[in-house]
């Protein structure tokens, strides 16, 4: 009845369901000779990763996810924190105060006007105060820059992720979480420190470039699952028959990490998020090692195009006219 | 009957002449079985709830052991699985703690529990307006109990979360567990439906002659709101799943993006019957430490209007802020900014119950018996748990924390800190007037440092998780999120200890506790149940009580 | 007894019980109703990305200077043996311009399979200014055995949009379609 046969992966490694394309990129590398190989980077600790007992949000690398941070530490906590101290301030207070042997005889005040409005407009007042910095933060996360623009479109699966560039050849990259050295089938890739945190590292990262404004088109193939990178302040669910967009501009080169944020089924905490972001010289340098190409050729066909669409044009219009 | 007892000055219904009749009850399995008696109902209710807190309890147990260090320590050898099935236990376990605590616990206690005990008794009624209905209400919650627990046996379990999302539910998981977790929820859900309409017609029909709605206590007005919430809520809630059944079993789409459905709409639907639901289950938590301040206090409660409205308007704007638990499902623009504006909107009637509690006790003359404890723990921590919830209200903060554990630390801040301090307050402050004997200070005042400091060990640490961005529903982790996990677990174990202290106290005092006076607490008690013996008479107020 | 009689009480008590009961049966009946109502809403609003749908190009639209990409996305279920992808992955396209787009379809399987497809756009927000006019996606398609097929869509894209300030800047839209098997597949898995 229900149709349980898209959930059947028939995984043959433990933790590595997907097919191996290590090869082909491998091969496409060997034929770009001409260009130096790209190379992986190691990510920096501390830095796309969590921090070892952290406490804070984790440093920001957009612009966006600056702003966002700034509202949370510079706003939000403090505010949060000042109501909390003044609550436990206030109750401390009676309990010094108004005890019973301190104050033995009860007052029988039940109302006082000043106070009833003044606790209510003050949080009103806070909460104007919190919605407007709130309101240019959303729109702010909405509005994608003018300029050259990468479209990566992701795929949630169980349980792996698959990015895709259809303006850059099709490349496709199948990316799962890499097994610990213990746990990896004979000849099989383990995780290594280059690779990133236990948990964290992938056997295929995508890759963006810096400075450049990327599209993410997210989308699940099974069930929903949620791509999260929160050093771009990043999180947008992958819900299967409907796609979602997020944009990024990264401007800091690195390995940035994230986890899947929408339960999936057993092995939701084992599908792992891992973006490099290389500067533009070097992403061209990976799309042609992928044996992709980049859409700079296109672009005397795009506009062509917008020609074309403007015979289309004509022609509907034609048709139009013609019913 | 004469109508000597109704003086409303000092009044006692158990006069000497009540005695004869008033305390006639049945037999044992009659009186338990097929009760009809609002209090035997309402013991059952916390009797109930005690057992599934246990077994809810012990659930959060195993789930902090396996997180206190990376790596996969237990699932497989407590589920007796290897690979996937082992991981998906960890699933089942998160589903089952959710669930329980939420439809069996805290609702039980909250509303079945001290409602059914005290709202008869606050208004002056003898009983609720269908005791029959009362019974049925009770015995459905324990085969929705049943069947939850069930769940885990056929099948691999359910391990959807306690939220249940399709597709994951749906064809995510076949088997019966979750058809039988999804039936557990509409009994459930039905028991509740007949509660909240017995509390409606109660509280509208039988209060006392004098006591108007701008004199009932605030206790009942909590449990009123809390009644129309169940009433509009859990209908879309079984509407939603039912839906989600007929998915799973007859081939029917309305989730499913195959046949034209969209996995979306059951997100919008639970989350309209989930919001209020977490109102539902805070509600009478605010009555109750409401009427435990004043008595403490010895003051009346300080702006009683503003505090009975602010309840109506949090259960209103409770219906129209769904969907800032969907903030990353992908909203447009103008969503996102409508449900953060309206969402923000709550804080306002919560602050004024927050300020007017504290104001409560300004002036007052205080006592720190441990009903108080609990209930300044209460306001403490719920306002701790309120204020993230300010942060997470903006949608475009969100996005770094959605599903990490600041939402799991916001919501226990509320729930295991707010809801479940309201219940031990509400517990040590009746107790003697339920059980006839006193509970044992050092012991309840003890439970209350223990479980004040444990809970805060376990919780606090998990907004520094959030923050550095672990993602709940985890069973294992990257190593840097080591530190505060181990901590978090040392926690639970203070928690424990405390949980300990509570079952002590409990069986020490029921049998060998202090005989309790009709009204223990002095001068700051007004409310009816005080006018009664501890444990009130089986039938009470056969002659109804005056209010001035 | 005290002020009301007994059957007064319980007539009062039947009267709000049922008052109660059928608000319980108006909130059920909502919950089952939110089905066709939330198809509607987001039809009528675009809400969700969803895509709007005409006979022809109103009277009234006429082609803007403003030109946009519009990006195809092509989605297939893991249960229907199809290749499924747009000739083009963008086109520049005028906005109040009558435009066509082609999928190509085929069926890689050795039996007949109809198929369906659900779609929409982003940014969710251009919903409602994206109209179709003929849509593959409108009805059922059926592919025989190895057959390959073009699909077209014809759409324009409402001027409208321009006079919106949260998309009247929008530089791109994504058409989006998934395509699911429509007949319960023969379980073999």
């Amino acid at each position: 009845m229900a149709p349980q046969t898209e959930l059947a992966p028939a995984p043959e490694a433990e933790l590595a369901p997907a097919p191996d394309v290590e090869s082909d990129a491998a091969a496409a590398a060997a034929t770009a000779e001409e260009a130096p190989a790209f190379e992986y980077a190691e990510p920096t600790e501390g830095i796309g990763t969590p921090v070892d007992g952290g406490m804070t949000l984790p440093e920001q690398v957009t612009e966006v996810g600056q702003d966002a941070l700034w509202f949370h530490n510079a706003l939000l906590l403090p505010i949060i924190t000042v109501i909390s101290l003044l609550v436990l301030f206030l109750l401390l207070w009676v309990i010094a105060r108004f005890n019973r042997r301190s104050n033995p005889t009860p007052s029988k005040t039940t109302h006082n006007t000043f106070l009833e409005v003044l606790w209510t407009l003050v949080p009103v007042l806070i909460l104007v105060g919190i919605a407007i910095p709130s309101i240019n933060l959303l729109q702010a996360q909405y509005n994608l820059p003018e300029g050259e623009t990468v479209t990566v479109k992701v795929t949630g699966n169980q349980w792996y992720w698959t990015y895709e560039y259809p303006d850059h050849g099709e490349i496709m990259l199948i990316s799962n979480m890499l097994p610990e050295e213990a746990d990896a089938q004979e000849g099989q890739r383990f995780r290594t420190d280059a690779d990133g945190p236990r948990l964290l590292g992938v056997d295929e990262r995508m890759v963006i470039p810096a400075g450049t404004n990327v599209r993410f088109l997210v989308t699940a193939a099974d069930v929903i699952h949620s791509f999260a990178v929160p050093a771009f302040w990043t999180k947008i669910d992958a819900v299967p028959g409907r796609l979602n967009e997020r944009w990024v501009r990264v401007d800091r080169p690195g390995v940035y990490f994230g986890q899947c944020s929408e339960l999936c089924g057993a092995r939701h905490a084992f599908m792992p998020i891992a973006v490099e972001v290389v500067s533009p010289e070097d992403f061209e340098r990976w799309v042609l090692a992928q044996g992709g190409s980049m859409p700079g050729a296109e672009a005397e066909t795009s506009d062509d195009a917008a020609e074309d669409t403007a015979t289309d044009t004509s022609a509907a219009e034609a048709a139009e006219t013609a019913s | 009957m004469t109508d000597t007892a109704a003086t409303p000055a000092h009044f006692e219904a158990h006069a000497d002449n009540a005695h004869h009749d008033a305390d006639h009850k049945p037999g044992f399995f009659v009186r338990w079985f097929m009760s009809t008696n609002h209090k035997d109902i309402g013991t059952l209710y916390l009797i109930f709830a005690i057992i599934a807190g246990i077994v809810g309890g012990m659930i959060s147990g195993m789930m902090r052991m396996e997180l206190a260090e990376p790596g996969i320590q237990y699932l497989a050898d407590w589920s007796g699985e290897e690979g996937d099935a082992a991981l998906h236990f960890w699933n089942v376990l998160i589903t089952a703690h959710g669930l329980i605590m939420v439809f069996f616990m805290v609702m039980p206690a909250m509303i079945g529990g001290f409602g059914n005990w005290f709202v008869p008794l606050m208004i002056g009624a003898p009983d609720m307006a269908f005791p029959r209905m009362n019974n049925i209400s009770f015995w459905l919650l324990v085969p929705a109990f049943l069947l939850l627990m069930g769940s885990a046996f056929f099948g691999a379990g359910a391990g959807t979360g306690w939220t249940v999302y399709a597709p994951l539910s749906t064809y995510g998981e076949p088997g019966p567990s979750v058809d039988m977790a999804i039936l557990s929820l509409h009994l459930a859900g039905a028991s509740s439906i007949l509660g909240a309409i017995n509390f409606i017609t109660t509280i509208f029909n039988m209060r006392a002659p004098g006591m108007t709605l701008h004199k009932m206590p605030l206790f009942v007005w909590s449990v009123l709101v809390t009644a129309f919430l169940l009433l509009l809520a859990l209908p879309v809630l079984a509407a939603a799943i039912t839906m989600l059944l007929t998915d799973r079993n007859f081939g029917t789409t309305f989730y499913d993006p195959q046949g034209g459905g969209d996995p979306l709409l059951y997100q919008h639907l639970f989350w309209f019957f989930g919001h209020p639901e977490v109102y539902i289950m805070i509600l009478p938590g605010f009555g109750m430490v409401s009427q435990v301040v004043a008595t403490f206090s010895r003051k009346p409660v300080f702006g009683y209007l503003g505090m009975a409205y602010a309840m109506v308007a949090i259960g209103v704007v409770g219906f129209v802020v769904w969907a800032h638990h969907m903030f990353t499902v992908g909203l447009s623009l103008n969503t996102k900014l409508y449900f953060t504006a309206a969402t923000m909107v709550i804080a306002v009637p919560t602050g004024i119950k927050i300020f007017s509690w504290i104001a409560t006790m300004w002036g007052g003359s205080v006592t720190f018996k441990t009903p108080m404890l609990w209930a300044m723990g209460f306001i403490f921590m719920f306002t701790v748990g309120g204020v993230t919830g300010v942060v997470l209200a903006n949608g475009g903060f969100d996005d770094i924390v959605h599903d990490t554990y600041y939402v799991v630390a916001h919501f226990h801040y509320v729930l295991s800190l707010g809801a479940v301090f309201g219940l031990f307050s509400g517990w040590y402050y009746w107790f003697g007037k339920m059980s006839g004997r006193m509970y044992n200070e050092f012991l309840g005042q003890l439970h209350f440092w223990l479980f004040f400091i444990g809970v805060n060990v376990l919780f606090f640490p998990m907004h520094f998780l959030g923050l550095d961005s672990m993602p709940r529903r985890y069973p294992d982790y990257p190593d840097a999120y080591a530190h505060w996990n181990e901590i978090a677990t040392y926690g639970y174990w203070i928690m424990l200890a405390g949980m300990a202290v509570f079952f002590v106290n409990t069986i020490w005092s029921l049998v060998a506790g202090k005989k309790a006076a009709d009204n223990y607490w002095g001068e700051g008690a007004t409310t009816l149940e005080w006018t009664l013996s501890s444990p009130p008479p089986y039938h009470q107020f056969n002659t109804l009580p005056k209010i001035d | 007894m005290n002020g009301m009689t007994d059957s007064r009480l319980t007539t009062k008590n039947r009267r709000s019980a049922f008052a109660a009961a059928m608000l319980v049966a108006g909130m059920v009946a909502l919950g089952f109703a939110s089905v066709p109502l939330y198809r509607i809403f987001c039809q009528v609003t675009g809400y969700g990305g969803t895509t709007q749908r005409a006979e022809a190009i109103a009277a009234n639209i006429v082609p803007t200077g403003r030109v946009i990409t519009v990006r195809f996305d092509s989605n297939v279920s893991r249960e229907l043996p199809w290749n499924f992808v747009p000739e083009r992955h963008t086109d520049r396209v005028a906005i109040g311009a009558r435009e066509m787009a082609f999928y190509r379809a085929e069926n890689l399987s050795n039996h007949a399979i109809t198929g369906s497809a659900s779609f929409n756009v982003t940014p969710l927000a251009a919903g409602q200014y994206f109209t179709k006019i003929q849509c593959f996606c409108f009805t059922q398609q059926t592919l025989q055995p190895g057959e390959n097929v073009r699909m077209p869509v014809t759409y324009y894209v409402d001027p409208a949009i321009l006079e919106d300030p949260d998309v009247g800047d929008v530089e791109e839209i994504t058409l989006s379609y998934t395509f699911y098997p429509v007949d319960e597949p023969s379980s073999d898995g």
